[in-house]
């Protein structure tokens, strides 16, 4: 129960300082975060790929994206998976304490925005746990929850297909967590404009 | 690694002038590309509204591109997916003269123009692509062909619009006219003048217009030795000078010339004679502006050779049709005009399947049914046909019959590719039902007429409203002796009819509200088509057919003509001629504003005044309920 005292003093790694430092300012930066991971389970499963893009002024910038695959060797190993599609995948490879690195530098205070985004944020607090770090300090804002206000509903949930079929986006037929990222930062500038959010 | 920005070029390089650079390029440019979302009626941004430092691509949706002219806004371009618009600044470096607002909720890619520019820099390709469209003053049909799939709707050279009602169209004139100082001689002026094949000039002092000089001064002034030509131009000049607003009409520019008895207009800045000259009008310009009318299209189809050609008409069509529609040109005679383009196309089109088929071995009658039939097609719907061949020997009929139902199936797929979409209920000739010999379709209409209700499922009323398009007018004037015999004394047949007229739900509710629909993707519009047109349209056919009116298939004529042969009742059918005007009307505004068949109007984007309007023209149908009832002896529940 007293852990937090022992942390107190405890030394974090040098990039989650800086990341604490930013949050002194507010952001006008939202930051789509969608990620694949290998479970549910936020204690014993990993993240494989973490895709990213930031929406400012009401407007994506598809320039200021993140997209990274993350090499889970270990976790692999430990399970007698194959890795091939990691080393087939053209995207840039990085170890989890790479990417989780470069992810905090990236995200800064940006408010982050995704679709059942508790979990992605769980996701990625646990690999910062590991790195010795503390946990995630963005606002988060979920667009799924935001449609159900936007329409008072209560008592269901909606996939991000259904949510593209409602604004009648259309829906990439490539599968991957960027053409998700890419999704969510549409359908939230839709909602975001319907609800009135600055 | 950017897969989203991979996408966006993916989807660029369809379109030109992207696909003239490479995929790394484009992946380049994608990378810093800014996505925006904008809401429905949501302005981009308006004349005279400072640039943005960005151009657009529509990723989806549809954005208008608009102007005002006389006072009234006029749409200038829809800008599709993958349309570009918003170029101004790569050229020019004042604010943008038109105004860019989403019709419905749109997707955009802004393209940062520092980022795009090296590339123009850099390609000919998209360099000519780009001064193709903006080196000319007027979009002319040529450029229209090249950009009916990718659109770029920035004339930034903007001057005028070629569209095709050309009285109320601005002008595209002299914007860079002679101007001389009142010292000038009259010799050196008439050099200039000579040099510039111009033929007039203007004084000026510090580019305000004091005077205007033109080829008819020079000739009852000088020539005739009045004045010798050594003289100072201002002894000769014409002044006060009739200046006008930079975006003046066609019929306003004529009205003012013969107002004021002279042959130039000055334009001006602020369209007073106390300010810098920017163009002068003259009657040449007027002429030329009206060389593009609705005569020389139904030329050019004569001349067509390809589906790309007649499709390029039919979208000069929309565009005479949307102006005329805009600028309150009388329904009736846009009808007309629209019609026999329509018809002069579909001719067109029958024609060339001919020339590649081969002349037909027995005479035929192609006959448009449905809203072509009846000569009320203003927006592209879909195409409805019907093929009759004189009757031929057992022997040769499946020879026969094969090549028509090849030729029916040649032109309505040639239709389609212009643009008319095939009948959803399959009423097209190239169906075999409705490719048939004479014979066959006589008995068809008698069992139409004789036992109605029996093959109902195939029976639309539809099939009463003929007009022969291409071939015999002998074997059309067969069918209507037919149709006309068998109706004698038929109450069955107008039974039918009538009570088909008298089944569509009532446009208004009992609180006197607009019937909305209820449910669906068009709930809470109004659905214009079913609830108010047809049963008009179906009440004015079946008072034609029981009182013999033979040929007239329009509404509007069809009452017109019922007034005088029934005078008793002759005031409803007045008004409902001139409700069915007023109800195309609408229905047609909706759809050229949404780009569809307009079946649902939005009420809520009515203005009070033209909802009261739709509300008085829905109240003629109910007398004309009550005639068809008591006429025909219907009750509600027979």
């Amino acid at each position: 129960m007293l852990d937090w005292l022992k942390n107190i003093n405890k030394e974090y790694p040098e990039f989650y300082k800086e990341y604490l430092a930013k949050f002194s300012e507010k952001s006008n930066r939202y930051v789509m975060l969608s990620t694949e991971t290998t479970g549910l389970n936020p204690k014993d499963d990993v993240v494989l790929t973490i895709s990213a893009f930031a929406v400012v002024d009401d407007s994506i910038l598809i320039g200021d994206n993140f997209e990274h695959i993350l090499l889970q060797y270990k976790y692999f190993h430990d399970n007698k998976l194959s890795n091939e599609f990691i080393i087939e995948s053209k995207m840039e490879k990085l170890s989890e304490p790479e990417a989780i690195e470069k992810f905090i530098n990236y995200l800064g205070n940006a408010v982050i925005v995704g679709h059942h985004i508790d979990f992605d944020v769980e996701m990625i607090n646990a690999s910062l746990e590991r790195l010795g770090c503390g946990r995630l300090k963005n606002e988060a804002l979920d667009i799924d929850i935001m449609y159900r206000k936007l329409q008072d509903i209560t008592d269901k949930e909606f996939s991000l297909v259904e949510l593209s079929e409602a604004f009648k986006t259309p829906i990439s037929d490539r599968n991957s967590s960027a053409d998700d990222a890419y999704t969510i930062a549409v359908l939230f500038l839709k909602l975001k404009s319907r609800l009135r959010i600055k | 690694m950017n897969t989203i920005a991979n996408n966006i070029a993916d989807f660029l390089k369809e379109y030109a002038p992207f696909k003239y650079l490479s995929f790394d390029e484009l992946a380049a440019i994608a990378t810093n590309i800014r996505v925006l979302n904008l809401e429905v009626n949501k302005t981009l941004f308006k004349v005279d509204g400072p640039l943005h430092d960005v151009f657009y691509v529509v990723a989806s949706g549809l954005v208008n591109l608009t102007v005002i002219v006389d006072a009234e806004e006029n749409i200038l371009n829809k800008c599709h997916e993958g349309a570009i618009f918003g170029l101004r600044p790569f050229f020019a470096k004042n604010n943008y003269t038109m105004t860019a607002k989403a019709r419905e909720e749109s997707i955009l890619y802004a393209i940062p123009i520092a980022v795009f520019r090296p590339f123009v820099a850099n390609n000919t390709d998209v360099l000519n692509f780009l001064l193709e469209n903006f080196a000319v003053n007027t979009r002319n049909s040529k450029d229209k062909e090249s950009l009916h799939n990718n659109q770029i709707s920035d004339s930034v050279f903007y001057t005028g619009q070629t569209s095709e009602m050309q009285y109320f169209q601005t002008l595209s004139y002299n914007n860079n006219p002679i101007t001389v100082s009142h010292s000038d001689t009259v010799q050196e002026t008439a050099q200039l003048m000579a040099e510039s094949k111009n033929t007039c000039a203007v004084i000026c002092s510090n580019k305000i217009p004091l005077g205007i000089v033109t080829d008819s001064d020079m000739s009852s002034k000088i020539a005739t030795g009045r004045f010798p030509v050594t003289t100072t131009i201002d002894k000769i000049m014409v002044y006060p000078v009739i200046t006008v607003l930079e975006n003046v009409s066609l019929a306003e520019a004529q009205l003012l010339m013969l107002k004021n008895n002279v042959s130039h207009l000055c334009v001006t800045q602020d369209g007073s004679d106390k300010s810098a000259v920017k163009g002068v009008i003259s009657e040449h310009d007027l002429v030329v502006a009206q060389a593009n009318n609705p005569g020389v299209l139904v030329k050019e189809i004569k001349r067509a050779h390809n589906v790309n050609d007649l499709k390029q008409i039919r979208f000069r069509l929309a565009d005479l049709v949307q102006n005329s529609i805009q600028k309150n040109i009388p329904l009736t005679h846009v009808n007309n005009i629209a019609s026999e383009i329509t018809f002069a196309l579909l001719k067109r089109a029958i024609e060339l399947s001919i020339l590649e088929l081969g002349s037909p071995p027995a005479r035929f009658a192609w006959l448009s049914i449905g809203s072509q039939g009846r000569k009320e097609q203003l927006l592209p719907t879909d195409q409805d046909s019907i093929l009759i061949f004189e009757d031929v020997t057992p022997e040769k009929y499946r020879e026969v019959k094969d090549y028509f139902l090849n030729l029916a199936s040649k032109t309505t797929d040639l239709l389609e590719g212009v643009g008319y979409e095939a009948c959803p209920n399959g009423h097209m000739a190239k169906n075999i039902l409705w490719c048939k010999s004479l014979t066959d379709w006589m008995k068809q209409y008698n069992n139409w007429i004789n036992t109605p209700g029996e093959h109902s499922g195939d029976l639309s009323s539809i099939f009463f409203d003929y007009e022969l398009v291409y071939g015999e007018q002998k074997i059309e004037d067969a069918i209507s002796s037919t149709v006309f015999q068998n109706m004698e004394n038929n109450t069955l047949f107008f039974d039918f009819l009538g009570n088909d007229a008298l089944r569509k739900n009532s446009p208004l509710t009992f609180f006197k509200n607009f019937n909305v629909e209820e449910e669906g993707s068009h709930k809470d519009k109004f659905d214009i088509k079913t609830k108010a047109l047809m049963p008009l349209i179906d009440g004015a056919r079946l008072f034609t057919l029981s009182f013999k009116v033979k040929g007239i298939n329009n509404t509007y004529i069809r009452f017109k003509q019922l007034a005088m042969v029934d005078p008793k009742h002759a005031e409803t059918y007045l008004e409902c001629a001139e409700a069915f005007l007023v109800l195309s009307k609408i229905r047609t505004l909706e759809g050229i504003k949404n780009d569809n068949s307009g079946q649902f109007v939005n009420l809520e984007e009515l203005s009070k005044i033209d909802r009261d309007k739709l509300k008085n023209a829905l109240a003629p149908m109910r007398k004309l309920e009550d005639l068809i009832k008591d006429k025909f002896q219907l009750t509600h529940f027979s």
